[in-house]
Formats: C-alpha cells, sequence, structure tokens
C-alpha cells in the first residue's frame, strides 16, 4: 500500500511539474511568475519607469548609435535613464520576432521600441496595424530631415517612427585602380552608364577587376537606378515592370554590365562583403551608405578610395537611397511618453547624438543640421581625406522621393532572378513580364 | 478503498490500462494531433498572419499554389533530388554494406565510422561547409585550375546546372553512411551458411548479390526508401544554406519555398504556406504507400 502511495505521489510530481513547464511558456504575461526572465536576448519590456527597452543588431553600425542617444540622454535629461539594448543576431532576427509576436497576438514579448529597415515598415503596417503606436504629436519637426526618409515611415499621413540612420546611396571607388586604366574620380561624377561600361571595361583591362558588385541572391542595384532616374517600380500599389521602358533600360544595362564582366555577381552577402569587397575582387562599390564600414574593415586599403555620386542614364548626378533604418515604438511600450521623448530629444534634435553616432558607429544622419557639424566636415583619412560624411549629407537631401511598396523585397528577390535568367540566356521581355506575373501573384492582385 | 470491491478482476485491469494510457494519449493529442488540426484550419485562411480569415472559396490556398510557378518549380527542383539522389546514395549504401560486411576485412570498425561520421554532422555546418569547398574562391576550384582540368574559377553555386549538382552531392555524401548502416544491420541478420550453400552450389558474388542479398534485405531496402523520400521531400536545410534557393530559385526546395512564404521575404502569408505543407504531406504519404504496396512480400 505504501509503495503504491508513494509512487502515486511521483507520478503525480512529475505529472505537475511538467504542467508547469508548459504553462510558463504559454503564460509569459501572467505577473509574479518570476524565475524565467533571465538572460538579456529576451526582448520584453522592463517595469522600471525610467528604461526602456530596444532590439538592434549591428554592434558597429546601430548599437553605438544607440549607445549615443542614452549617453545623451542620460547626461543632458534625465540622469536615471537607462536604454536597455536587446542585441538580436541580425536584422532578420528582429523582423521574425516582430512576425511572430504579432501573429500569435502576444505583443507583450515585443520591447518597448524595435528598430528596422526602413522598407519593411508598409508591409508590417499593412499586415500588424495594431502592433505600432504613431509618433504624430511627438515634438520633432519633420522638415528637418530628408523628405524621402521621411516618407518610408509616414503613412497614410501618420508618422510611425523616428530616423536613426539614412540610407544615402555613394559611388565608392578606387582611385587607384581608376588611375591605372587612366581615369581620375572627377571623371566619375555625373556620367552616363554607358560611359560607366566604358570605364569599367579599361579598368578590367588594366587591373582585372570588376568596377561594380552586387550579390545576386538581394540585388538592390535596379532599385538604386531607378530611384536615381526617380521612377518606381511600383504605380499607385501595383507593379509597374512590364512595359515600362526605363524598367527594361535598366535592366538591360545590368545585364550587359555582367556580360562585360564589369559587374561581379557574387551569389550572397557574405561573398558580397567578405569577398568581393573585402577580398579585394572590385574596384567600385555602390550602396547605401552603410555600407562604408564594410569597405573600411581592409585597413592595406586606406586612402585609395573616394567617393562620389552615381551614373544616369542621362549623364546627370545620381541621388538614390537604399536601406537605413528607423525607430518604431511598439504596442507593447507603457512608457509611451518618455520613449517619444528620449526619440525627440535625441534622434529628433540632439547633435551630440549624432556626432558620437557617426564617431562610434559611423552612422550618416537623415537630419539635416546634423550634417553642418564639425565632426561631419572633417576629412576622412581612409577615404583620402576628402569630408565624404559632409558630401553624403549633401547628397541625401536630393533624393527623390518614389512610391514605396509592401512588396519591396518580393520585387527586388523576383526582378534579381530575372537578371540572372536574362544573363543566361533568357528573353528580357519575358523574364520582366515573368518577374511582375509572380509579383502580382503573390500580392494577391 | 471499498468502491473498488464491486469491481472484477478484469474490469479493475482494464481500468488500470486505459489510467496508463491517458497521459502519453492526451499528450500526443494536445501537441502532435491538435496542431496538425489547427494547421489544417490555417490553412483554409488567407490574410496577413495577425487577422487572418476564412478564403472564400474554402479550398483557395489549395487551388492557388497550382497557379503558382515558384510553387512548381520547387515541386520540380525536389522530385529532380529526388529522383537523382535517393537512388545513387541506396546503391552507394547497399555497396559499401556489402564491402564492409566482409568477414576478412581489417579495421572494419574504423571504415564504418568513417563512412557514418558525415551523419554526426549538423545540417547547417555540413552545408556551409559545402558552400564554402565549392565557393568561387574555393578549394575545389583551386584544385581543378590547377590540375588545369578547367581554365579559370567556376561559379558553381552561381549556376543552375552546377549548383543542383552540388546539392545532390552533399546529401549523398551526408546520407550514405545512415543507409549503409541499416543495410549493415540488415546484412547480419542473413545465416553466413546461405551464402555458403550459394557458394557450394556455384554461385558467383554477382549471383549471390541479386539471388541472396537483395530478396533478404528487401523490408530493409522499402524502410530505407520511404525514409529517403520522404526525407528529401522535406529537403530544407541545404536549400537555404548552400545555395539560398538561388541562382534566380532554380534549386529552391517545396520546404524552402513554404518558409520564404512564411518568414522570408516578410509575406508572412501562413496560410498559404500551410496549405503547400499539407500539400507535400500528401505527397509524402501518397508515395510511402505506393513503395509498401510495391514491396508487400504477402503475395
Amino acid at each position: 500500500m505504501k509503495k503504491k502511495l508513494i509512487s502515486m505521489l511521483l507520478a503525480g510530481t512529475m505529472v505537475l511539474s511538467l504542467a508547469a513547464c508548459g504553462g510558463g511558456g504559454s503564460t509569459g504575461g501572467d505577473s509574479g511568475d518570476g524565475g524565467d526572465d533571465a538572460g538579456s536576448a529576451e526582448m520584453g519590456t522592463s517595469d522600471d519607469e525610467n528604461t526602456l527597452t530596444v532590439a538592434a543588431w549591428d554592434p558597429n553600425l546601430n548599437i553605438p548609435a544607440l549607445e549615443a542617444a542614452a549617453a545623451d540622454y542620460k547626461e543632458n535629461v534625465n540622469s536615471d535613464f537607462v536604454l536597455d539594448i536587446k542585441e538580436q543576431g541580425g536584422s532578420q532576427d528582429v523582423e521574425t520576432a516582430i512576425t511572430t509576436a504579432a501573429s500569435s497576438g502576444k505583443y507583450e514579448t515585443l520591447p518597448d521600441m524595435v528598430l528596422f529597415q526602413d522598407h519593411w515598415i508598409r508591409k508590417f503596417v499593412a499586415d500588424y496595424p495594431d502592433a505600432w503606436q504613431n509618433v504624430d504629436d511627438i515634438d520633432i519637426n519633420w522638415d528637418d530631415f530628408y523628405a524621402e526618409k521621411i516618407d518610408y515611415s509616414t503613412i497614410d499621413g501618420v508618422h510611425y517612427g523616428v530616423p536613426v540612420d539614412g540610407g544615402t546611396v555613394i559611388m565608392a571607388y578606387r582611385v587607384d585602380l581608376l588611375e591605372e586604366a587612366g581615369y581620375t574620380i572627377d571623371d566619375m561624377k555625373g556620367i552616363t552608364w554607358e560611359k560607366f561600361i566604358e570605364v569599367g571595361k579599361a579598368v578590367k583591362e588594366k587591373t582585372g577587376k570588376a568596377l561594380l558588385c552586387m550579390n545576386s541572391d538581394g540585388n538592390d542595384l535596379m532599385y538604386m537606378m531607378l530611384q536615381a532616374e526617380g521612377i518606381s517600380q511600383f504605380k499607385d500599389g501595383k507593379p509597374n515592370l512590364a512595359g515600362n521602358d526605363k524598367v527594361k533600360e535598366i535592366v538591360q544595362l545590368v545585364v550587359d554590365m555582367v556580360n562585360e564582366g564589369v559587374l561581379l555577381l557574387p551569389n550572397s552577402w557574405s561573398d558580397y562583403t567578405d569577398k568581393a569587397i573585402q577580398g579585394d575582387q572590385v574596384a567600385g562599390v555602390m550602396n547605401g551608405n552603410w555600407i562604408i564600414p564594410t569597405i573600411q574593415a581592409v585597413d592595406a586599403n586606406s586612402g585609395k578610395w573616394e567617393i562620389t555620386t552615381m551614373p544616369t542614364l542621362t549623364g546627370e548626378e545620381g541621388y538614390a537611397s537604399n536601406g537605413g533604418s528607423s525607430l518604431y515604438i511598439t504596442a507593447n511600450c507603457k512608457k509611451v511618453d518618455l520613449a517619444k521623448d528620449f526619440l525627440a530629444y535625441t534622434f529628433g534634435k540632439s547633435t551630440v547624438t549624432y556626432d558620437n553616432a557617426l564617431k562610434d558607429g559611423g552612422v550618416v544622419s537623415t537630419y539635416i543640421p546634423a550634417g553642418e557639424s564639425e565632426v561631419y566636415n572633417e576629412g576622412v583619412e581612409f577615404f583620402n581625406n576628402t569630408p565624404i560624411y559632409a558630401q553624403i549629407s549633401e547628397m541625401g537631401a536630393h533624393v527623390q522621393t518614389i512610391e514605396q511598396s509592401p512588396f519591396h523585397y518580393t520585387c527586388r528577390e523576383k526582378l534579381g532572378a530575372a537578371v540572372i535568367n536574362i544573363v543566361n540566356g533568357g528573353d528580357i521581355d519575358e523574364e520582366i513580364q515573368g518577374a511582375e506575373d509572380q509579383l502580382n501573384f503573390e500580392m494577391g492582385n | 478503498m471499498e468502491n473498488k470491491k464491486g469491481m472484477s478482476l478484469l474490469e479493475k485491469q482494464s481500468r488500470a490500462g486505459w489510467i496508463f494510457l491517458a497521459p502519453a494519449t492526451l499528450m500526443i493529442a494536445v501537441m502532435s494531433f491538435w496542431p496538425m488540426i489547427s494547421a489544417f484550419l490555417t490553412s483554409l485562411k488567407t490574410g496577413s498572419s495577425a487577422n487572418m480569415e476564412w478564403a472564400s472559396p474554402i479550398f483557395y490556398n489549395y487551388t492557388r499554389m497550382f497557379a503558382d510557378k515558384l510553387f512548381l518549380r520547387s515541386v520540380g527542383n525536389t522530385f529532380l533530388y529526388l529522383a537523382i539522389q535517393v537512388p545513387i546514395m541506396l546503391v552507394l549504401a547497399i555497396l559499401l554494406a556489402q564491402l564492409l560486411n566482409n568477414k576478412d576485412l581489417k579495421l572494419k570498425g574504423f571504415f564504418r565510422t568513417c563512412v557514418f561520421l558525415p551523419c554526426a554532422t549538423a545540417l547547417v555546418s555540413y552545408s556551409l561547409i559545402f558552400k564554402s569547398l565549392f565557393a568561387t574562391e574555393g578549394l575545389i576550384n583551386t584544385i581543378l585550375v590547377n590540375l588545369h582540368i578547367i581554365s579559370e574559377n567556376y561559379n558553381f553555386l552561381g549556376n543552375a546546372g552546377s549548383a543542383k549538382a552540388v546539392i545532390i552531392i552533399a546529401l549523398i555524401w551526408r546520407w550514405t553512411g545512415y543507409n549503409m548502416v541499416f543495410y549493415l544491420a540488415g546484412l547480419q541478420n542473413i545465416e553466413y551458411s546461405v551464402y555458403e550453400a550459394a557458394k557450394i552450389d556455384g554461385a558467383n558474388g554477382w549471383k549471390t548479390f541479386w539471388g541472396i542479398t537483395v530478396p533478404l534485405l528487401k523490408p530493409t531496402i522499402i524502410m530505407t526508401f520511404i525514409m529517403s523520400i520522404n526525407g528529401t521531400l522535406q529537403l530544407f536545410d541545404e536549400s537555404v544554406n548552400l545555395t539560398n534557393g538561388g541562382p534566380a530559385f532554380s534549386t529552391i526546395t517545396m520546404s524552402h519555398y513554404i518558409y520564404n512564404n512564411t518568414f522570408g521575404t516578410g509575406v508572412a502569408n501562413f496560410g498559404y504556406a500551410t496549405a503547400m505543407a499539407f500539400f507535400v504531406f500528401i505527397m509524402v504519404g501518397i508515395l510511402a504507400l505506393i513503395n509498401m504496396k510495391v514491396g508487400d512480400t504477402r503475395d
């Protein structure tokens, strides 16, 4: 009898403890359920009234910027302020966390604020309107920022985000390699793509290096080249690829560049950054200015790079923007006033924040007055002592606003595949039509 | 204990049996069957993952996938891997098992471990290793160029044909040893006297292989076939980590495409993705059924 009792008790405790395990996961929102909130990778908010949590991912770029802002706010506004940065493995992790939280309706798994790339916000607001708190009444003068930047996070007239870093496109060249081919950086300013290909061929012949590179599985070239022409891949919410002469012209240019060996298309992002750029396979890089730290990682090339504007179809100086991120306040944030005050004081108007963000993380602001500060106007040794940040700041103001779509990445994926297929012998009209069809299909049109 | 007095021994036993069964049954129902039912319901819905609505017509997601060129391509890719990789792998596995089953072979344990070892590597890590091996600046290219087999570095993962070949090679490397172990176990169940008898009757190696080994291994062969088909249809890690489905979706597998529709390019189309997953489930079921019917030993 005794044995039976003991075994019953044992079985009972086991079942109960297992049940407790199961319960802990699904009722994470319950109060007083302590014990399982260790580990800083875990997102969520803090109970402390002066602490804000934020998810970000890049220890070389946006995390130093957030730290700069936190220090600035702590020193000048609220000495008790703490910004708890939940570092994620990569930008995709932030996006996945948002998708998961919103899909399950468990917003309490999100931190007070999240940082992500601007192209996502339309998708996220369209899909998960309840996940965000608008910042319409925040104390920020939106006119102090690039109009193009603010346009991303303004949806139907409602502001959702506060800009952190910009994506103003730079065209960086290896001046020493250009020289070998008989050109200077000034020759590359305000040129047509035809001229660019001509120079590219010369560089290829003399140095064996391509003049441009882009990873083929996330090909941003077409987007940037189109934006420089002021053209969007979408029109009134619908894809605008097939039958669009400019799209065809640009796709054809990209294909020509690949075929001439002027453009290198590594297979993946890591091949692009580690092998193509840092492995010294290319004489030029065109992307959002956040690519600069990647270029700078090769000490041996210090002083050999310079930047200028990108080529266009007509030969005018080209301005575009790609990437860049903003901070968004989630539905889980209970301290909205503190969050807004923090954002307004730091990324909204503090040149101290922006100066330190630039110094520590290479974050180039989209706040126009920030570009006038001393830090921005210093020459950068790596780039032959040219004041590249002032240059970028100047370029950013010229970027044209074009129609954005929640399906930006879907479009990029399809158009990138079309380019590969055309390079491999596909028909350009058919492939662009195919990309548009598939895009329409996924958009549910 | 008063209440139990009225029960017969049989009743008591049956009751005890049910009590023992209950926890496991409950767990399976809650952890396995309920998610399946829930997934099926999701597959009948559309809309963003936060506010899903019933699709109209109700099987919209199921009809939709047959108009999806990318999904059909992913099905095609997966079946290509299946058709090429599974036969090669199983034949190799059976040959290796036969070799390593040799009674007179020295260092048998060592060789067996060597062949089985790839199976102990994690899917992601071996995919990444193959990726770096076959990279444009990778080891394979260096070797081939230095041996003057090719004149300049070839972008194996950037061309549709070679990228598929690399995936198949990787799969064969990873899974042959795994299947070999089953065959080895099967071979050890075959009495040596059967082979001796065949030898006395004058059968050569080839004849013994087809006349004895294969028929007696039939149950094992069918099992490995079903497992391989099942595994290949659910292929995911290689597609994601080795090629990322590229170039231009030419190596994407069904599971990878399903993943892309949930967490990939931000589409978060859970309903459609689940419907595709059910389609895969049905295909695995049908193929397994055919396999079992073909291999049925009862005449």
